[in-house]
């Protein structure tokens, strides 16, 4: 089947600055996929060349197989972009924002007034229709950016932060959305700060880093792979030194002698449990925290987690 | 049903809504400025100045006049709008639709043309209070009110786009159209001016589009009106392809 997007050998550069260094990715028709990054790893520089807001040096992307600069009418027919900052027309009021981006995709008037009515309601807007977007709320202006996306019924959807600065009822209202939109068959492709929610409702995660994919698979995978547990045994005896079994593997003795963590992929437990029965320690309790996105996404950037000050 | 023709026609209207938006600052003020020149050039200073051409003064002043304010409207129109929409960042709102570059030219072109047609009418409506000029020749003078407005459209477009401040644009007005404008034959034929502007003034284009709209309104001119066609016409379609290729290519427009 023709994958809803195809990004092969991507590259671009900034002046001096490569942006995009070989970029592939592909998405497949109705999956829900999250793009994650660090600030200016790429993440909006990718979009930007999907949708025709930037241009690029080399490889190529083609949406449902056709190519973006070549076809690119009809890729731009195919999706739906909200971007990260409000780019609304100044001379327009919300309904008016609504009904000219229908207009612009080709939508004949009654369709556009009709879409937009019911996009309207959808999004809790319908009492500002006669408003200029200036005299919305940051979340309102949120909802009018995915509203206008979504006008032409987009077989795509891009979502380039969609949930930032957004409180967190609206945001669980947006999943909720998203989710359903989702389900209908729309393909989603989304970019976010919060990794939970990419977590939540991705079924594939791509990440790049300083302009390159450091992953892109199932999220389960990428977790299980990138990540085990997190185990931490809490000794009833605090322990001197390490023991010489646990020397050399990623084992730490924490809290004065008192806590051993590791991170367990499966051989780690054993060896651990078998080194205290012989230092003649006892444990009290175990911890184990499942690993999650966010360990995994930290690892892929080899990022440290820095105390605060 | 979703058609590229409405998508084209949905933004001639957006740049005409937005010029009717602001009215009072687009179609108003040249209405009163040509209301005011006519009064103090036409009626006031011009009742000393010999037939130009071969007719009243007044006569000779009211098709520059017109002129002159179709080239200000139709830069005025896209510079600001194009712009306006690169400082919103609302461009990115248009680029993203399937509308081809050459759609997204001509459909702003045409706003600019909309915006002109509506001040030169509204002009030559002024002018009636104080004289009634018959159209000689009415293709012609439709020519030239279209294309001229086509191609400081065009202008405007280009302006907006190696714009990087509002100021810039200001700077292009005040130090090349106006002094060209002023030089070009709004108020004066070239046979009222000295040997060395003369030189000069065969070197303004806009001379020829003056020129070709006084030829077009009273029937008469400086030079002859085929001359005039072909500056208009290359002129158009010089600027045409250069703005088409600077949206093909995103010149300040994509990243």
């Amino acid at each position: 089947m023709t994958p809803a997007i195809q990004i092969e050998n991507l590259t671009k550069h900034y002046r001096k600055l490569k942006a995009l260094d070989g970029v592939s990715i592909e998405v497949s028709e109705g999956d829900f996929f999250g793009f994650l990054g660090p600030n200016g790893a790429g993440k909006t520089t990718t979009i930007s060349v999907m949708t025709g807001l930037a241009n690029f040096d080399g490889g190529s992307v083609r949406i449902f197989g056709k190519h973006v600069v070549a076809e690119y009418r009809e890729t731009r027919r195919m999706i739906g972009l909200v971007p990260q900052e409000f780019n609304f027309d100044p001379y327009l009021s919300v309904q008016q924002i609504l009904e000219f981006e229908g207009g612009y995709f080709g939508m004949a008037r009654r369709d556009a007034r009709k879409r937009s009515e019911e996009l309207l309601e959808v999004f809790d807007l319908a009492s500002k229709r006669r408003d200029g977007y200036k005299k919305l709320s940051g979340g309102m202006k949120r909802r009018l950016l995915i509203a206008r996306a979504l006008m032409h019924r987009p077989k795509i959807l891009i979502l380039d932060e969609p949930t930032a600065g957004v409180d967190v009822e609206l945001r669980h209202q947006l999943w909720g959305f998203l989710r359903q939109l989702n389900k209908e068959g729309t393909t989603i492709f989304l970019t976010t700060h919060y990794i939970e929610e990419a977590e939540k409702l991705c079924s594939r995660i791509g990440v790049i880093h300083q302009g390159a994919m450091v992953a892109c698979e199932a999220t389960t995978d990428l977790i299980r792979k990138m990540s085990g547990d997190q185990v931490e045994l809490f000794l009833k005896s605090r322990l001197a030194v390490l023991p010489e079994a646990l020397k050399g593997l990623s084992v730490t003795l924490e809290e004065e002698g008192g806590k051993l963590s590791f991170e367990e992929r499966g051989e780690l437990v054993p060896k651990v449990l078998k080194a205290l029965h012989e230092s003649h320690a006892e444990v009290e309790r175990i911890d184990v925290r499942r690993p999650t996105l966010e360990d995994a996404f930290l690892k892929l950037t080899r990022r440290k987690l820095e105390m605060p000050l | 049903m979703m058609s590229s023709w409405t998508g084209f026609r949905t933004l001639i209207w957006r740049e005409v809504f937005r010029f009717l938006s602001v009215i009072s600052q687009t179609v108003f003020p040249p209405l009163v400025s040509s209301f005011l020149f006519i009064l103090i050039f036409g009626l006031s200073l011009g009742t000393r100045i010999d037939e130009v051409q071969g007719m009243p003064y007044l006569h000779f002043l009211i098709p520059g006049m017109i002129m002159m304010h179709v080239i200000e409207g139709a830069y005025a129109n896209t510079s600001s709008s194009l712009f306006i929409s690169r400082w919103a960042n609302n461009i990115e709102e248009l680029l993203v639709t399937p509308l081809s570059y050459f759609e997204m030219v001509l459909a702003m072109l045409l706003g600019g043309l909309a915006r002109s047609l509506v001040t030169a009418f509204g002009v030559w409506g002024v002018s009636l209070f104080f004289a009634r000029v018959p159209v000689a020749h009415p293709a012609a003078t439709l020519f030239f009110l279209i294309f001229v407005s086509l191609i400081f459209s065009a202008a405007g477009m280009i302006a907006a786009l190696f714009s990087e401040e509002f100021e810039h644009l200001t700077l292009a007005t005040t130090f090349f159209i106006t002094p060209l404008v002023f030089l070009g034959g709004v108020f004066h034929s070239i046979t009222m001016v000295p040997a060395s502007l003369k030189v000069l003034t065969s070197w303004n284009p806009i001379f020829y589009m003056v020129d070709g709209m006084r030829y077009g309104m009273l029937g008469t001119s400086d030079v002859e009106s085929a001359t005039c066609v072909t500056v208009v016409l290359v002129i158009f379609t010089g600027l045409f392809l250069y703005t088409v290729y600077l949206f093909r290519t995103g010149y300040k427009l994509r990243k």
